[in-house]
């Protein structure tokens, strides 16, 4: 399993790989982005993915840090997963997508993986997308025309595509601090330790004065984005955090999935059900870690 | 005609200097062009961690990097291991001899990657913090308990090789 | 001439290697990377193959342009349908008449077949070329089940066969339709096993060069069986068998699908094409699962056992159809053959049946693969034994033992035929209770329980049948009685021994074993031992590894050429000394005066006198301090015509005990808890042993609850990464709890007993009744592995 050829080039700057991207796009040329690899390097391996050109954003230490910026944490996309994963400052104040971090695969694919690979690649079953949502992050790209920031509801479109135009490039992520006194939770269901989740759910939740004031709940591994289980939020405003409100919010949020993807390892009914499960459980765990 | 890029690294500690196509990936740079084929291939889309090497100190699947990408790096590999002057095992490499932690030895050098790294982070580690490292290294021969075994005898090693 | 068969007949005051956990010879090599994998080869003038296979289960090949691939710069040689047939046969295959040349000619018979293959400078290079060819389809429609491929005007697979029915055969061992007849309880159901497979670490890998002066064939590669495997390119390619050369590298594990025959071929005939330069073949990952040697036991059985009211089990019936896939390459058919070494497992079942159908499908031939039938036929057995102990409110653990053949039995002969050693089954039971505290389980389950939670636990005893022989596979068309395994063993002047055998590293450990015999035997350290594998046209009879005949039978050799050497050195030792053979007895390493010890010859001397003092040698002993032994298992016969003969010369024996747990939201079962008792007579190295098993048990996960080749109905292979194909990790294996009984074989060498496929046989079936254990309070059951959360949550369904 070899990869087709493809020519390789190496920017020195963000600058240098946006205008380098814009140039081959310009020229019609077939060229993709090459940050971590983890993902893309199997699609070349099998010849799925076949890009004449390929742009390696290893050189951009531009792009790799992780810092608190205006009440958020901003991450460069070309800062490897696992920096984010022992991030103290992450887990400190972001613990969600900390968690997020470790369900990624395995230490070998973390140690490689970029954390703006998962958002630029947009493959359902990934744990960060969902994340996204559920914290209303914020994706930052940068073009031939400059930096716009375009919010998580609007950047995941549809199957492995995102909103960025094709001569943008992903230079940073930003997420919000988690809120004093909220819970979180993820959790996913997985063949085995470290697969591409089935399904997955991840949950931040607050409450005020002892009932559901601010839920926020998305889905992974079911549609083709991953989705906020808005029906499930809603059903949560205002009541009491008991397991029986937990369920019927579980049941509302997996009863309004539009019909989930269907694989060998997973029905359409059986996906919407682990939906329904994760939620509930994440619900509970969340619960307990809030105020 | 492909274009070829320079490169130049260090493999355990040797310095090499090579014009590769740039869809050569690291496994078969290591394998074909420098003759270090202890790091073996298993599956070639990243599952099977029987090509594991460090690139910089990090465990990586050396069929998903290119040999372009780790221009500039410091790879160790399984030959790294062993004491070229004094010829002695590695500690982690006498551990799975003692232990009986192989059987046929195929996905032996990418379980002694991944185990260099957990026990340089983590000299004492719990047999939780154990499986969760060694969660993508995949053996059809042993079932793994005796990898558990070897893997904790090397720590053992290696915490009475530092307190000496 | 007598095999000792015992450790403490060796001629040794005290057994220094034997049954210790000495650490293996082969480890140092293996863990430097030294060690010479088939890919690790380079030689001059190196081409490497890659091969164009069919998109499609069943289509006429209708035309192929190789054109543009043929003219790409680096490509050296395109092979296709039309050389194969010029210079090849269809492989043999059992039974005969059943297979496919090494490339598809004229039609394709499943995804994945060899269409076009092509020799470049590269692999890079030859996939490049790959993309060049251009194959024209006519697209047949495709047979994916056993059900279409027998219905009325089905699709027919081999059309030159006529039908699609590859072998039907039924067996009766005794009077089975009484039995059921008198029998109080009648249990029986259907059960399904899909398939799965040997999936090796390292795929197959060869590198061929054809003379093409001398018509001659070298091949080097990831070879199990060699001189088996040489014999087959001989008849395939048409070569005389002493001009086919194997030379067998260690190879990366290949629990008999490794697979291999139609790589060779191509590569093979590559070298041919390419004007002899020598052609690297190495199968990736997805050729391996797709078309290698990775897929067995494709399954459907119907089965039932005839009980009596206090529990005895009195018969058993079982019908199979078997999903063979495209052709009988694989000599995947003896699955079907081997259950009959061990039909009735450990139980003292009077009569039984077995109707076997065999059919061909558009799905991948399949192979052998660690177990070769057991496994599913032991799930079956194991499941209805549960379910009677259910139907009667016995304990299955105690159901068990009640129909044990008794250690006052032994040597025993069941329906089916085959003679079981020894064993000492309640003695094994016995120690797996006390040593999982079973009563503590089944208390801890019912607490589970009264709490709502689904704890099952699996109480599960299996014959595992060691030192195969083929007399039994004549089930499947296979001839032939005894498996010859060679050794020879030389001294040389300074004491040192090597040992020469047929067979390469595959995992085993056999070169520790061979060396701990050959060291103790003649009192030397093991260092002072050197193993060396030579190639097929230099080695003594041999088939190398597999049907856990291994150990046993290059122990066997070795002995036999140790005897023999040790014949030869008295006679010396004698004549130098100047008094009678029988004076002269071997201890230690040394050839010593019965009555005055002190009074001898050191191996060393010994040699050093044979090679260099020709005038003080007796008459008649040539000046050759080595002897070569040939071992087979002793007492085997022809079958008769049901099939009935003394196959697998030993019967280990083993019960496991697991306690899983199954989340009723999700499906997916936890393991909580394994415990497994086995006895495999003497353990030459218990270290060996325990791997084996270990090993076993973690391929009994994968086949119960991950591992699945999954085809739609088109016929079309879903299946073909490991993203989809599950292979257990260290977090999916349990860190299983071990003891060990010994009961020694009265027949084979040292009392060891095969034990290399081991716990494969019995992790299935103890996780299913486990699992079914579970299930039993809601009146579900599952009867198809593996047992996927997928399926379990369907089946949870149920109940709401």
């Amino acid at each position: 399993m070899k990869s087709a050829s493809f020519e390789y080039r190496t920017p020195a700057t963000l600058s240098e790989a946006v205008t380098l991207l814009e140039t081959f796009e310009n020229d019609g040329v077939d060229v993709k982005i090459l940050a971590g690899g983890q993902s893309l390097i199997p699609m070349l391996a099998l010849r799925v993915a076949r890009p004449e050109v390929l742009i390696d954003l290893r050189k951009l230490k531009e792009l790799d840090y992780i810092r608190e910026d205006q009440g958020m944490i901003a991450i460069g996309t070309m800062t490897s997963k696992h920096a984010a994963a022992v991030s103290a400052l992450i887990e400190a104040k972001q613990p969600l997508f900390h968690a997020a971090t470790q369900l990624v695969g395995h230490r070998q694919i973390r140690n490689r993986g970029s954390v703006g690979g998962s958002f630029a690649h947009a493959d359902p079953a990934s744990e960060y997308p969902a994340v996204a949502l559920a914290l209303g992050m914020e994706m930052k790209v940068v073009g031939p025309q400059g930096e716009r920031l375009i919010p998580a509801a609007e950047f995941f479109v549809t199957y492995m595509t995102t909103s960025m135009e094709t001569n943008e490039i992903l230079a940073e992520v930003r997420m919000p601090l988690l809120p004093a006194g909220s819970g979180w939770s993820i959790k996913e269901e997985a063949r085995r330790n470290g697969d591409l989740a089935l399904a997955g759910v991840c949950v931040t939740l607050k409450k005020v004065g002892g009932v559901c004031a601010e839920v926020k709940i998305a889905a992974f591994g079911v549609n083709p984005t991953a989705v906020r289980l808005t029906a499930a939020e809603d059903a949560l405003k205002g009541q009491a955090p008991t397991a029986e409100n937990f369920a019927r919010a579980a049941a509302a949020g997996a009863a309004a999935l539009n019909e989930p993807m269907s694989c060998i390892h997973a029905s359409s009914e059986y996906r919407r059900q682990l939906v329904k499960t994760l939620t509930e459980r994440c619900l509970i765990e969340a619960n307990t870690r809030a105020a | 005609m492909t274009t070829k890029h320079k490169i130049s690294l260090s493999v355990n500690g040797v310095r090499y200097e090579r014009e590769v196509e740039a869809r050569l990936t690291l496994a078969d740079f290591l394998r074909h062009e420098l003759n270090l084929s202890g790091t073996h291939v298993g599956c070639e889309h990243g599952i099977c961690g029987v090509c594991n090497v460090l690139i910089d100190g990090a465990s990586a699947r050396s069929c998903l990097t290119f040999a372009v990408q780790a221009d500039g790096a410091d790879i160790t590999t399984v030959e790294g291991l062993r004491n070229r002057q004094t010829g002695q095992l590695h500690p982690i490499q006498s551990a799975f001899i003692e232990a009986h932690g192989l059987q046929c030895g195929f996905c032996t050098p990418g379980f002694m990657m991944t185990t260099l790294e957990l026990l340089k982070e983590n000299p004492n580690p719990s047999e939780e913090e154990i499986k969760e490292a060694l969660g993508g290294n995949l053996c059809r021969c042993t079932g793994y308990q005796s990898i558990m075994e070897s893997v904790k005898l090397a720590a053992t090693k290696l915490r009475e090789q530092q307190g000496a | 001439m007598s095999i000792p068969t015992l450790p403490e007949q060796l001629p040794t005051s005290a057994i220094r290697y034997i049954g210790k956990e000495v650490k293996r010879v082969e480890d140092p090599s293996l863990v430097t990377g030294e060690t010479e994998f088939i890919d690790n080869v380079k030689l001059p003038n190196m081409l490497h193959a890659a091969i164009l296979r069919s998109p499609h289960p069943h289509a006429r090949i209708v035309s192929i342009n190789i054109k543009a691939a043929e003219q790409l710069a680096g490509v050296h040689a395109v092979l296709t349908g039309d050389d194969v047939k010029a210079w090849s046969n269809p492989g043999t295959t059992a039974p005969e008449g059943w297979g496919n040349y090494c490339m598809a000619v004229g039609k394709v018979r499943f995804v994945g077949e060899p269409v076009v293959a092509v020799a470049a400078e590269s692999r890079y290079l030859a996939e490049d070329a790959l993309e060049l060819i251009e194959v024209e389809y006519d697209v047949l429609p495709p047979v994916p089940t056993p059900a279409v491929a027998m219905a009325d005007g089905a699709p027919v697979v081999f059309e030159e066969r006529g039908s699609n029915i590859i072998l039907k055969k039924d067996f009766v061992w005794g009077e089975v339709d009484r039995l059921f007849a008198e029998a109080d309880h009648v249990i029986g159901d259907s059960f399904r096993w899909n398939r799965c497979g040997a999936n090796p670490t390292e795929t197959f890998g060869c590198i061929c060069t054809w003379d093409v002066v001398n018509h001659e064939l070298t091949c080097r590669g990831a070879y199990q069986a060699p001189r088996f495997f040489a014999l087959g390119r001989a008849t395939g390619l048409n070569l005389l068998p002493n001009k086919v050369k194997l030379i067998s590298h260690p190879q990366g594990g290949g629990f008999g699908g490794k697979g291999g025959p139609r790589g060779t071929d191509i590569a093979a005939l590559l070298s041919r094409k390419a004007n002899g330069r020598p052609v690297k073949y190495i199968e990736d990952r997805m050729e391996y699962l797709l078309a290698g040697g990775g897929q067995s036991w494709d399954r459907y059985y119907d089965a039932e056992l005839a009980v009596k009211a206090d529990g005895t089990v009195t018969g058993f019936r079982v019908k199979l159809i078997d999903d063979q896939g495209a052709g009988c390459e694989g000599y995947g058919t003896i699955s079907v053959a081997k259950p009959i070494a061990a039909f009735t497992g450990p139980y003292r079942i009077e009569a039984a049946s077995y109707d076997t159908t065999i059919v061909a499908t558009n799905r991948a031939p399949t192979y052998p693969y660690r177990g070769y039938g057991p496994p599913p036929h032991f799930f079956v057995l194991e499941s209805l034994m549960d379910m009677a102990a259910r139907k009667l409110g016995m304990d299955p653990a105690e159901l068990r033992r009640k129909n044990y053949i008794r250690p006052e039995q032994f040597p025993y002969t069941i329906p089916s035929g085959n003679e079981y050693d020894s064993g000492n089954y309640a003695a094994v039971l016995d120690k797996l209770l006390d040593m999982s505290n079973y009563k503590k389980l089944r208390e801890e389950q019912a607490a589970a329980r009264a709490a709502g939670r689904l704890v099952g636990i699996g109480v599960v005893s299996t014959v595992e049948p060691g030192v195969f022989d083929w007399n039994v596979y004549s089930a499947v068309g296979v001839p032939g009685v005894g498996v010859p395994e060679g050794a020879r063993v030389a001294i040389d002047v300074f004491g040192g021994i090597t040992v020469i055998v047929g067979f390469a590293l595959q995992g085993q450990g056999q070169y520790t074993v061979a060396t701990q015999v050959a060291a103790d035997y003649f009192g030397v350290d093991m260092g002072m031992v050197k193993v060396s594998m030579a190639s097929t046209d230099v080695a003594p009879p041999h088939f190398g590894p597999g049907g856990s005949r291994l150990g046993v039978a290059i122990t066997g050799a070795v002995l036999g050429a140790c005897e023999k050497l040790r014949d030869i050195f008295t006679q010396v030792v004698a004549g130098l000394m100047q008094t009678t053979p029988d004076q002269i007895e071997l201890m230690d390493g040394r050839f010593r005066l019965k009555a005055m010890p002190e009074a001898g010859m050191a191996l060393a001397e010994v040699a050093g006198t044979m090679l260099f003092r020709s005038d003080l040698l007796p008459p008649g002993i040539e000046p050759c301090p080595e002897a070569t032994s040939v071992w087979t298992a002793p007492n085997r016969n022809m079958p008769d015509d049901q099939g009935r003969c003394r196959s697998y010369l030993t019967a280990a024996n083993a019960a496991h005990v697991a306690m899983v747990e199954i989340d009723r939201q999700t499906g997916r079962t936890n393991i909580l808890k394994y415990f497994l008792v086995d006895d495999c007579g003497t353990r030459l190295n218990p270290a060996n042993v325990e791997g084996q098993i270990q090993g076993g048990v973690a391929q009994g996960v994968g086949a119960a609850l991950f591992e699945e080749y999954v085809y739609n109905d088109e016929c079309q292979p879903l299946v073909s990464t490991f993203v989809d194909y599950l292979m257990p990790t260290i977090h999916e294996v349990p860190m299983t709890e071990k003891g060990a009984v010994c009961t020694p074989s009265p027949f084979a060498p040292l009392g060891a007993k095969g034990c290399g496929e081991g716990a494969i046989h019995t992790t299935p079936a103890t996780l299913m009744c486990a699992i079914n254990d579970a299930l039993a309070p809601l009146d579900l059951k599952i009867h198809e592995t593996p047992a996927s959360p997928h399926r379990l949550w369907k089946l949870l369904q149920q109940v709401k």
